[in-house]
């Protein structure tokens, strides 16, 4: 139930919230940009008429200045003294949010405009709660609140020992829904969920101290997301073997001696069975497709068109539709159907390579053909495996077994309940598997980099200094310190590479003009985490998130001695944004710092440019 | 139909724009009447406003659950599930208190820097800064302290050390502030690993949002630890009542429900209107 109100004028809001005494509050409001306009708009048009209070804050922030000279002369300053509003976000710097959290809690404040983020974390209440919309904006539109987001924001209403009643008020808004909220006040809080999920420095760390995967598996399965599956075995578990005493006590009393394993093989055989039957090509464009799935790859070349004479080669399949180049150079992007012959010899997409490929296919194209299948040739290979599969059903009796008709039979009634104890087998190992698989995936592609041995379950030379290495990508961080590239940076460029690496991937920070020197190692670097993630990619791991080149650049510029106002004002960033990044990027060059054992060069350069991005104001 | 709820919504569009200006012009009165003129409220309004004020300050008395947490702490740990600002962290500090009176030692963890700073100043203040020391990614300070404040990741990066042969945690206490951070997209894990690996000798507390499956959280604690583990569940009702109100486009203030708890109708008659 939606009521489009178009949202009020903040200061036009706060004197009706003050008609009603229902000040201070704190305005929720969607954007970043939306809280600084309206804290100034409402500081505009109002004036509090409470001289000793406006004394108060500028005595206040006066000697909040002489601790934290970074929020002297802010451009909110005068919202905040002149009109006793503000405005709080994740743009602002920490000090800045300590400021106007200090002066709420003094009591020297009427508003504060807010957006969600604030109702995580940070503890500053007030009178009133104000909702100026019942959806919260993501990155891809608008969603409704969820229960426990509305609990966090009407946490903040009331406060205690200065409050009898707290008030959450839903303002006029273009996504107000007074029913929604009136919902979301009632429903009960949500439950926890786990999260648990298989890291490398989780994996290095346990199996360095425990020694086998067997006991980090154990420690795995102890997590609280695992208990819920545990409940689930224990039903799936009780499910099958309730099937197997049906299936026991049926065999009794018919007095057939057959062991479950034959009617548990003829569930399986008549499984095949029937996937054989339905995989069965019908028709020669069938076998065709099916063949241009297997033999299509990128480095062949294939002819396309009606006479397949025109030559493209393979660059990239996807979902059935091909990209490559022709002869001439250009790209062609094309349905796979389109291609009509295909050429085995497999080239390297290099530029030299491909010039050389087109003239050998010109020249010898008949022989390197690929030979398509013909119909009769699948049809007799699926109809040779159904006879097999035939035999094997009706040679599923052991010989030895008398009265086999009516055995035969029985097993055939018994088929079902088979199904379900075999479907109760597959989900039980699946389950099992849920959580150590991830943990499996990533040994794997920790040895093939040779950080543990997967053979031996050991954790190598190397894997113990990548487990002490507590950052984000500790295995991009660990190639690349093992390529040497940190040792051929000057300090800023450090900087910039671990800014690039630990900054939110979206998020701009500027466009500053990157040094050539910049530029290459960036690339080096990017190599190397394209030869990672490819390894990833191979072993079913998400991709990692793309670095981020404009972070790159304001953190060679932080790095390189810039003053913290000429960054801001020349990257054009949120300053909140800059410090975060600035802070983690730091944090991140202190965990190289770390280790000095194994990579002094590098650990000592990493304190250097630690010190450099950890200045005022980034403490 | 569509359409003209379009126009209808342009044209409040504009009325809105309008009272923006004539506000603007008589803000300063309006400010300046506060004090002065009462805004002349109905009935129900009335109700809705009833008591509001500042209560006469009283002298703190701890709450029952409060109460009922430090006891149980004495023989298991304790999972304290409350709404913000009902008072967990009392808890906490006077166990610390009891603990480092008796030269014991204790790891408060939270889940983002700025707390773990403003914790770091709050128990500078209550108990001297020889006490405590602070373990965050960037900075490191009298980390021989007997009371550690620091994120949940420096405290979950301890454990990994020393079960790797490094130096033993070796807290008596480890609070775990924001303990609802375990359903954390991205870092969740790192509570859940925390908890995992904490030594069953280490007593443990966690601070925690209201949740929903708060007993099946405390049984899993329990499965893991070895360890008993109390559920402690906050003030059902909230330390300051909570009333809920529409403002109005025209500044009339509604009650958003009725007094058997349903949306109020008069509300859902603006709706209808809309629509029209």
């Amino acid at each position: 139930m939606k009521l489009r109100m178009p949202e009020m004028p903040s200061a036009t809001l706060l004197a009706a919230l003050d008609g009603y005494n229902l000040l201070p509050a704190i305005v929720f409001l969607p954007t970043r940009r939306r809280c600084d306009q309206a804290a100034s708009e409402a500081a505009l048009a109002r004036r509090d008429p409470n001289d000793s209070r406006r004394e108060a804050r500028r005595d206040f922030m006066r000697g909040f200045v002489e601790q934290n000279p970074e929020v002297r002369g802010h451009r909110h300053w005068d919202t905040i003294i002149r009109g006793g509003v503000a405005s709080h976000h994740a743009g602002h710097i920490p000090a800045w949010k300590l400021v106007i959290e200090k002066l709420m809690s003094a009591g020297l404040l009427d508003a504060i405009f807010a957006t969600a983020t604030v109702a995580a974390g940070v503890d500053f209440p007030a009178r009133t709660v104000v909702l100026t919309g019942a959806d919260a904006r993501t990155a891809n539109g608008w969603r409704p609140l969820s229960a426990s987001e509305l609990q966090q924001m009407t946490g903040r209403a009331g406060r205690r020992g200065r409050d009898n009643v707290g008030f959450v008020v839903a303002a006029p808004g273009p996504h107000q829904d007074p029913l929604l909220i009136a919902q979301l006040l009632k429903a009960p809080p949500d439950a926890l969920v786990s999260q648990f999920r298989a890291t490398y420095t989780t994996l290095l760390n346990l199996l360095d101290a425990y020694g086998s995967f067997a006991s980090v598996r154990e420690i795995a399965e102890r997590s609280f997301a695992y208990r819920d599956f545990a409940h689930q075995l224990v039903q799936l578990e009780r499910s099958r073997a309730e099937s197997e005493n049906k299936i026991n006590e049926a065999l009794k009393e018919t007095g057939c001696e057959i062991p479950m394993s034959v009617v548990l093989g003829l569930e399986r055989l008549v499984g095949i069975r029937a996937r054989l039957q339905e995989a069965k090509p019908q028709t020669r464009a069938e076998v065709f497709h099916r063949w241009l799935n297997e033999v299509v790859k990128p480095g062949r070349i294939v002819g396309v068109g009606r006479a397949s004479r025109r030559l493209v080669i393979v660059t990239e399949k996807r979902d059935g539709s091909i990209r490559g180049f022709r002869e001439d150079g250009t790209t062609a992007s094309f349905p796979q159907e389109r291609i009509g012959r295909v050429y085995s010899p497999v080239y390297r997409l290099r530029e030299e390579d491909i010039e050389k490929a087109f003239e050998e296919i010109r020249k010898r194209g008949k022989e390197l053909a690929l030979v398509e299948p013909r119909l009769r040739d699948a049809y007799a290979e699926e109809t040779d495996a159904l006879r097999i599969i035939d035999d094997s059903i009706d040679n599923l009796l052991p010989p030895e077994i008398k009265q086999r008709r009516r055995c035969t039979e029985i097993i055939w009634q018994l088929h079902t309940t088979a199904e379900d104890y075999e479907r109760a087998t597959r989900r039980i190992e699946a389950l099992r598997e849920e959580v150590w698989v991830p943990f499996e995936r990533r040994a794997k592609v920790l040895s093939i980099f040779g950080y543990l041995e997967y053979e031996a379950e050991k954790v190598t030379d190397r894997g113990r200094w990548l487990a002490d290495l507590h950052v984000d990508r500790p295995l991009l961080i660990g190639e690349a310190l093992e390529s040497g590239l940190f040792n051929s940076l000057e300090p800023k460029q450090l900087a910039g590479i671990i800014a690039a690496l630990t900054a939110d991937e979206d998020r701009d920070y500027g466009e500053l003009e990157l040094d050539d020197d910049v530029v290459t190692s960036l690339a080096r670097f990017e190599d190397i985490g394209f030869k990672v993630s490819a390894e990833e990619w191979k072993h079913g791991l998400d991709p990692a998130p793309e670095l981020n080149f404009s972070a790159a650049g304001a953190a060679v510029r932080w790095a390189g001695g810039a003053d913290w106002s000429q960054v801001v004002s020349e990257t054009r960033a949120e300053e909140g944004d800059l410090f975060r990044m600035f802070s983690r990027t730091g944090e991140a060059l202190l965990q190289i710092a770390g280790l000095r054992r194994s990579h002094p060069q590098a650990a000592q350069m990493a304190a250097t440019v630690a010190e450099m991005v950890l200045r005022e104001p980034i403490r | 139909m569509r359409r003209n709820s379009r126009k209808h919504w342009d044209k409040r569009k504009s009325r809105g724009g309008r009272s923006d200006k004539s506000d603007r012009k008589t803000n300063h009165h309006v400010a300046n009447e506060r004090l002065t003129r009462v805004v002349p409220h109905s009935h129900e309004v009335k109700r809705l406003l009833e008591g509001i004020g500042t209560p006469p300050s009283r002298p703190f008395k701890p709450d029952p659950f409060q109460v009922e947490a430090l006891a149980a702490l004495e023989y298991e740990d304790v999972l304290v599930t409350a709404p913000t600002g009902s008072g967990k962290t009392w808890i906490a500090r006077e166990e610390i208190r009891r603990l480092l009176e008796n030269g014991r030692r204790a790891w408060y963890t939270s889940p983002l820097k700025a707390l773990t700073n403003s914790k770091y100043q709050e128990f500078i203040d209550e108990f001297g800064p020889q006490r405590v020391g602070i373990l965050t990614g960037d900075r490191k300070e009298n980390s021989d302290a007997p009371l550690i404040v620091g994120t949940t990741e420096i405290y979950r990066n301890q454990l990994f050390d020393s079960l790797r042969g490094g130096s033993e945690v070796t807290a008596d206490l480890v609070v775990l502030d924001e303990a609802h951070y375990l359903a954390d997209e991205d870092r969740g894990h790192v509570w859940e690993e925390a908890i995992i690996l904490t030594p069953p000798r280490i007593r443990l507390l966690l601070l925690s949002a209201t949740v929903g499956n708060a007993h099946e959280f405390a049984l899993w604690l329990e499965e893991v630890r070895g360890v008993r583990c109390g559920v402690i569940t906050g003030p059902v009702k909230r330390p300051v009542p909570l009333r809920a109100a529409v403002l109005l486009p025209d500044k009339r203030l509604l009650p958003l429900l009725n007094d058997a708890g349903k949306l109020n109708p008069q509300i859902l008659n603006l709706a209808a209107d809309e629509r029209l």
